[in-house]
């Protein structure tokens, strides 16, 4: 299953495939840090807002779509606010990988991670931040990056198929 | 000269990042006009917004969430690009801490803030990454160099001299002087007690939906 995760209220890209869209519909609460997803409702976030269960969902996808406005560099803050809502997809106890501290798995799905950035004035900074960044998430997925784009507006988006 | 505090965690109280910023206080205090500010929320108040207008640095403090910014404090950056600019010379520096141990795993955080001054044109001034935040908030200050914060103590002091002359510096990576296996251990018999203190069993932690 293709997990897509976006901040276009509108979305009108093709999709080949069995997937599922998760897009603003109604406000997001912020993560506010208590780690609830992991010691009190062990895999899905306290915050019953219709956004607790992405961490749920990412267990039973093989690829995670991102597309985002480019926000410095990073995802735009409905994507993020998603991403720390989600973190229940791993489990609390650290590992060592690439000798860095990491956490273990929850689910046994690989995730490869594709991300598509729109926006109108990315600088060839905020790109290389982008993948960065991008990598450092799938490392900690224990997945592994499988494309990263840059679009100079949303719509331009509507010529690609997912 | 004004120096505004940002706590960027969402937490209220007892944030590693607000422990943080009480630790650089210590070193400016006297030597400036500092004040404290929280953005915990993904808004921040036309009150507030007033007054940062006024500081000639700001330092933001915040957690690592997922490699970047945590997204209220995304949404608050936004804000602030929004409204800028009566004093484009503002000097930005920014602190992040970590759950994992290796400071450097904070460097893309810096990245961002560094591309946010980029699109608002203030001066990125450099910043620190600090590994095992997990055990800030409970720890003591350092004093005289001791103890297991005295590494970030430095740093922090290293930065504070840098924000008091409104420099720009590298940033600098550091971690806890606490064994990373210590360290890696004590946060899993952590993890077994909170879930246990809520009703759950070891097991738990590991459920799968
Ligand atoms: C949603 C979420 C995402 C996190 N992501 C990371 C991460 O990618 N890397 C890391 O080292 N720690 C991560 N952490 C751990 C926090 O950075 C750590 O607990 C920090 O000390 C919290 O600081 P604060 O008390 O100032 O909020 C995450 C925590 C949360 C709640």
């Amino acid at each position: 299953m293709k997990l897509i995760i976006t901040d276009l209220e509108e979305f009108n890209i093709p999709v080949e495939g069995e997937y599922k869209l998760i897009k603003p519909q109604g406000d997001i609460r912020h993560c506010i840090g208590c780690f609830g997803c992991w010691i009190k409702t062990p895999g899905e976030c306290v915050i019953q807002d219709g956004y607790e269960k992405t961490g749920a969902d990412m267990g039973k996808c093989t690829e995670m779509i991102l597309i985002s406005e480019c926000c410095y560099g990073s995802v735009s803050p409905f994507v993020k606010t998603l991403q720390d809502r989600s973190i229940s997809y791993i489990h609390p106890d650290f590992i060592m990988r690439k000798g860095e501290m990491h956490h273990k798995r929850r689910y046994t799905n690989v995730i490869t991670v594709t991300a598509h950035f729109y926006g109108e004035n990315i600088t060839e900074e905020e790109k290389q931040t982008a993948r960065n960044i991008m990598e450092a998430n799938a490392d900690n997925y224990d997945g592994c990056v499988k494309e990263v784009h840059f679009y100079k507006s949303a719509k331009e988006l509507e010529g690609i198929i997912l | 000269m004004k120096i505004a505090l940002l706590n960027g965690s969402p937490k209220v109280q007892n944030s590693a990042s607000g422990a943080l910023l009480e630790d650089l206080k210590r070193y400016i205090t006297e030597k400036a006009d500092v004040v404290n500010y929280s953005l915990h929320r993904p808004v921040i108040s036309e009150t507030v917004l007033e007054e940062l207008q006024k500081a000639d640095a700001w330092v933001f403090a915040f957690p690592l969430y997922v490699d970047g910014i945590p997204g209220h404090l995304l949404s608050c950056l936004r804000q602030l690009e929004k409204v800028a600019l009566q004093n484009p010379n503002r000097h930005i520096y920014g602190i992040v801490n970590l759950g994992f141990y290796e400071g450097i795993q904070a460097e893309y955080a810096l990245q961002i803030l560094r591309n946010w001054c980029v699109k608002t044109g203030y001066v990125w001034s450099g910043g620190i990454g600090v590994g095992g935040g997990g055990s800030l908030a409970m720890m003591p200050s350092a004093e005289q160099g001791k103890g297991p914060k005295a590494p970030v103590d430095k740093a922090l002091a290293v930065l504070s001299d840098k924000i008091l002359k409104l420099e720009t510096c590298e940033n600098a990576y550091v971690s806890v002087a606490f064994p990373r296996f210590l360290y890696k251990m004590a946060a899993q018999m952590g993890w077994r007690q909170c879930i246990k203190q809520n009703g759950g069993k070891k097991k738990d932690l590991g459920r799968k939906l």
